[in-house]
């Protein structure tokens, strides 16, 4: 029986394993002290041939060294993996420079766009959105807002006629409709497609989009107008701008209000110092409105006394080009994918 | 309108602020005015007014612009000069009798003569000031009607006293088949809703729009007869409509005026002409003024003005305003006060009226911005335009871009469509031959753009959400698509996903059968265009578009087109969804080849495969239609994938080879069908 040596032994192993560079190497050397026939399970096989007091001294020895070397074996087995890893990940390369693959998605209309975003501003200030025909009466599109036949207000509106009824102007006989069957207080908004019978041109279409607005209570005044609206175009251009968007109202006249106004904001090319897009007053033209002419009231069923409020009209497609920068409102309504496309 | 700068200054004594100045104290307080340099006079500015229509009729005119500059600015205008000195021998009576026939058309006509003019050219300052505005001078008298206009807004008309027949001024409606001739020579065939000034036989000016060439003021001419008159809006604006003339008088007319201004523009007038052209004013101003005009009193509470403006403004303030522009005040409450307007205020007949009057001159500027305290009453849902929504971004999902298209088509596209005029909607005024109907559907301008967009594009895919028009049923929303190319079972599977997504779980597919006549008209394509239903109702087609009519289109790619009545899919859709449980065993995937005759339908043999396969079958998938080469001719061969699953334990491969089998006899029992082993 040969000389039990187990420090050497230690050394010995402990050397080979820290220089093994690969797992087959590494392998080997286990195998070689501990596999089946490896040098410390034959010592640990010999153990029982000694007597009792030796057996219990070396045994602990060995087996402590046993221990010992499995976990130098699983160290350098993990650092060989993580150094191919490693070395495998750096032959690896992708050119980050090369286009995606983009899934093909469809577009939406960039009025349908403009469209949920208003809907979504007015609706978190409380406002039900609601909708009303194209084609309407002689009384919802004028009478019933205080045009009367033959006067030349009704000039503002160029209208298409059919043989029962016509194409309505504006969304405002929706106004009307919605106060004949819902009793005040209330708040609306409704956008839809009119009608103006008037040549076509960067500006002016046969049909077109209009947003109206409508706030009835007992006292709902001009003032809260002016609150209601800065908070639109604020939420609507306002938040990639250096200064709030301010409103500026002056006296205007429509029938269906009194008094009536005209709703500019600050010109948002230029911030409100002035430029050609705003022909140097730094303001834009952007709405109507007014408020509510008792005759209103009183064509939509409601006592004129035990009211008052706001209303408000502007054209939609305006909106749109504004926010994204078209100049011509018939790519609208073009069908252009080159355009639609963009959106 | 024009209106002259220095015209507008000569009523102050004050300095007026600079043109672009005033011009935006207009703006701000009145009417939008822009001010730049007279392109007719140098050296002169003028102001261009966009004067309100309710405002026409005290503001088409100097002295009404100057009436605002002096309420905003808060300064004293004067009133012009009108003293006239009347020639006491003669009578005006006996130079010419005045008759209106018609009071309602004319509620006041009021006349004057003046002898012994000289007509010539007026003075420069006068001429000057007429071509600031825009008008022509052509001689004294002439002149100074105009210039009166433009002054006061009262139009006057003067007729040479000598060539009136009969010595007669009579205002009636004119004749049928009457004549008259204008000042500028054109000649008008007037009806009997046309109001005229006629003499003794024959019309001599068309009422309120233009004089006639026969008592034309000339050279020689020594009698005036001045008219200065009011008449009707609606009736002038009726018969300048007619006769498609539009003049500076019918103008301010057609919007109305102050019936009681007639006497002070005449007065003026004549103090002019009897200072410019050296006339005599002859006794008396012959006026029929039957039903005269008062000023009309309205009750303020100005608490109501605070309420409806939202800011307070001092009472004595309002008052002031008021004041300003003419009104006069008397107290009755603390709060309270009754307002006298006057009768030019043609606008204001309410309180609401005065509110603007006060709010405007206040300064809409100074109202705070200031959120309503009202109840907290949340927004209705609006289903339409949730389900409208929800649509639009499942097609936007599948690829499909949407359209916005016009509302109308032209009677070339109705024809190629093959639509009856007695369907459709028409357009009775319609601007270009491209809008003679209303859209009956929304396939034909989606299809139009496939025509338009094909250049550019090897694939397209649209849809619009929309309103048609028909005689039926005046409007309704539909949702149509187009996608290009051989895609029928691609349409199929957006519809099927888009119905999916809506809730809506029994829709099928049915052969579509159109009546004979049906088929006449028809744009489907007779053999590749189903009708999809739910239940026993049909929501829309699906299919090709007949060749004719692409050829007509001019559009030379296949394409598929879905059609869909949108208010039924969003009555049927729902938001109800509920989750399967996941079955705990494991799916076993089975295919199975079928040959069979070319004509048999996929759904014979799933219906078949089902039947026998039931209930184990979770879901059967087709995955592959292939006819010709290595198949026998006039059959296909169908390759189904089946997914075996059961709720309640593991399938094993002898079960499900057994279900396979089963499947296997039921589908041979049919003559021709061959499952391929």
């Amino acid at each position: 029986m040969a000389k039990i040596d187990l420090k050497s032994l230690k050394n010995r192993a402990k050397n080979e394993i820290e220089k093994a560079e690969d797992l087959k190497k590494l392998n080997d050397i286990f195998k070689k002290y501990l596999g089946k026939k490896g040098e410390l399970t034959q010592v640990l096989r010999s153990l029982e041939k000694l007597p009792k007091a030796k057996k219990v001294k070396i045994g602990k020895r060995a087996n402590q060294l046993k221990n010992f070397l499995r976990i130098k074996f699983d160290q350098r087995a993990q650092e060989i993996k993580e150094k191919i890893k490693k070395e495998a990940e750096e032959k690896e390369w992708i050119d980050i420079t090369a286009p995606g693959k983009k899934p093909v998605l469809g577009h939406l209309h960039p009025l349908t766009q403009i469209r949920r975003k208003t809907e979504e501003i007015f609706q978190a200030m409380g406002f039900t959105v609601v909708e009303g025909p194209e084609i309407e009466t002689e009384w919802y599109n004028f009478d019933a807002l205080n045009i009367p036949k033959d006067h030349p207000a009704r000039d503002l509106w160029d209208t298409f006629y059919l043989e029962n009824g016509l194409l309505r102007t504006h969304t405002t006989p929706v106004d009307v409709r919605y106060m004949e069957k819902n009793n005040p207080p209330l708040r609306i908004i409704t956008i839809g497609r009119c009608f103006r019978h008037e040549a076509t041109d960067a500006s002016h279409e046969v049909n077109f989009y209009q947003l109206d607005g409508l706030m009835v209570g007992r006292s709902i005044s001009a003032a809260n107008f002016k609150a209601v609206i800065e908070e639109f175009f604020q939420r609507f251009f306002g938040f990639e701008k250096s200064q709030p968007i301010e409103i500026r109202i002056r006296p205007s006249y429509f029938p269906f209000t009194e008094p009536s106004f005209e709703v500019d904001i600050t010109c948002l090319v230029c911030e409100g110092k002035g430029c050609s897009a705003c022909q140097r007053t730094g303001w834009m033209e952007m709405m109507g409105a007014g408020m509510v002419h008792p005759a209103v009231f009183k064509n939509s069923g409601l006592v004129p006394k035990n009211w008052q409020g706001w209303a408000f009209g502007m054209g939609f497609d305006r909106l749109a080009m504004m926010k994204y920068k078209i100049n011509d409102i018939r790519l609208f309504y073009s069908g252009d994918l080159r355009f639609l496309n963009q959106f | 309108m024009v209106f002259s700068y220095n015209w507008l200054q000569s009523f102050f004594k004050k300095k007026l602020p600079r043109p672009e100045k005033l011009a935006e104290l207009l703006t701000m307080h009145s009417f939008e005015t822009t001010s730049h340099q007279s392109s007719v006079i140098s050296h002169q500015s003028v102001l261009d007014i966009d004067v309100l229509p309710n405002r026409a009729g005290d503001c088409f005119s100097h002295l009404g612009i100057a009436r605002e500059i002096a309420a905003i600015a808060n300064l004293n205008y004067r009133d012009s000069i009108s003293i006239v000195k009347e020639d006491k021998i003669l009578k005006a009576k006996d130079y010419v009798s005045i008759e209106v026939k018609n009071k309602e058309a004319c509620p006041r006509y009021t006349a004057r003569v003046i002898t012994d003019v000289k007509v010539g050219p007026s003075p420069k300052w006068v001429q000057e000031r007429l071509k600031v505005c825009g008008l022509r001078p052509i001689n004294n008298i002439v002149d100074i009607a105009n210039y009166i206009m433009l002054e006061t807004g009262q139009p006057l008309h003067a007729f040479d006293g000598q060539k009136l027949e009969g010595n007669k001024i009579i205002v009636r409606f004119a004749k049928d088949r009457e004549r008259i001739v204008t000042l500028d020579e054109e000649k008008y065939d007037l009806d009997e809703n046309i109001l005229v000034i006629a003499d003794a036989k024959k019309p001599v000016a068309i009422a309120g729009i233009k004089g006639g060439m026969i008592p034309e003021i000339d050279k020689k001419t020594k009698i005036v007869v001045l008219e200065s008159a009011n008449f009707e809006p609606r009736t002038i604006r009726r018969g300048s409509k007619k006769l498609d003339l539009k003049t500076d008088a019918s103008l301010r007319f057609e919007h109305g005026i102050d019936p009681n201004l007639t006497k002070m523009a005449i007065n003026r007038a004549a103090y002019l002409i009897q200072e410019i052209a050296k006339g005599k004013v002859v006794q008396g101003l012959i006026d029929v003024y039957p039903k005269k005009i008062s000023p009309k009193k309205i009750r303020l509470d100005l608490n109501y003005v605070e309420r409806l403006l939202g800011v307070k403004i001092p009472k004595n303030e309002a008052k002031n305003i008021l004041k300003r522009l003419g009104f006069k005040i008397i107290e009755i409450g603390s709060r309270l006060i009754e307002v006298e307007a006057p009768t030019r205020r043609l606008d204001v007949s309410l309180p609401e009226d005065l509110i603007e009057e006060i709010g405007r001159i206040y300064g809409y500027q100074k109202i705070p911005s200031v959120f309503p305290t009202v109840a907290l009453i949340p927004p209705k849902r609006n289903l339409e335009i949730f389900w409208e929504d929800n649509i639009k971004n499942i097609l936007k999902e599948v690829g499909l871009t949407e359209t916005y298209n016009y509302s109308f088509i032209s009677e070339r596209e109705a024809k190629i469509f093959k639509y009856q005029p007695k369907d459709l909607i028409e357009v009775e005024n319609p601007i270009s031959i491209e809008q003679k109907y209303l859209r009956p559907s929304l396939i034909l301008n989606l299809l139009k753009n496939v025509e338009k967009n094909q250049r550019h594009f090897d694939q397209i895919k649209i849809f619009e959400l929309g309103k048609i028009f028909q005689k039926a049923k005046a409007e309704k929303r539909m949702l149509s698509g187009v996608i290009t190319g051989d895609a029928f079972y691609q349409v199929k599977g957006m519809i099927d996903l888009l119905l999916n997504k809506l809730g809506i779980s029994n829709a099928w597919y049915d052969e579509y059968q159109p009546t004979p006549e049906e088929s006449k008209i028809s744009i489907w394509h007779p053999k590749k265009c189903a009708e999809i239903k739910v239940n026993h109702d049909e929501i829309g087609f699906l299919g090709e578009i007949s060749p004719k009519i692409l050829d007509d289109l001019k559009i030379e790619i296949k394409l598929v087109v879905f059609d869909l009545d949108f208010e039924k899919l969003q009555k049927l859709a729902s938001e109800e969804h509920e989750y399967w449980p996941i079955s705990r065993y494991p799916a076993a995937v089975r295919d199975l080849a079928v040959l069979v005759p070319r004509l048999v339908r996929v759904e014979e043999v799933l219906n078949r495969i089902e039947a026998a396969g039931s209930p184990l079958i979770r879901d059967i998938d087709l995955f592959d239609i292939y006819e010709g080469e290595e198949i026998p001719r006039g059959k296909k061969n169908l390759a189904f994938r089946i997914i075996y699953q059961a709720e309640d334990k593991t399938l094993s491969s002898k079960e499900i080879d057994q279900i396979q089998k089963k499947i296997i006899q039921s589908l041979e029992k049919e003559i021709g069908w061959e499952v391929r082993k």
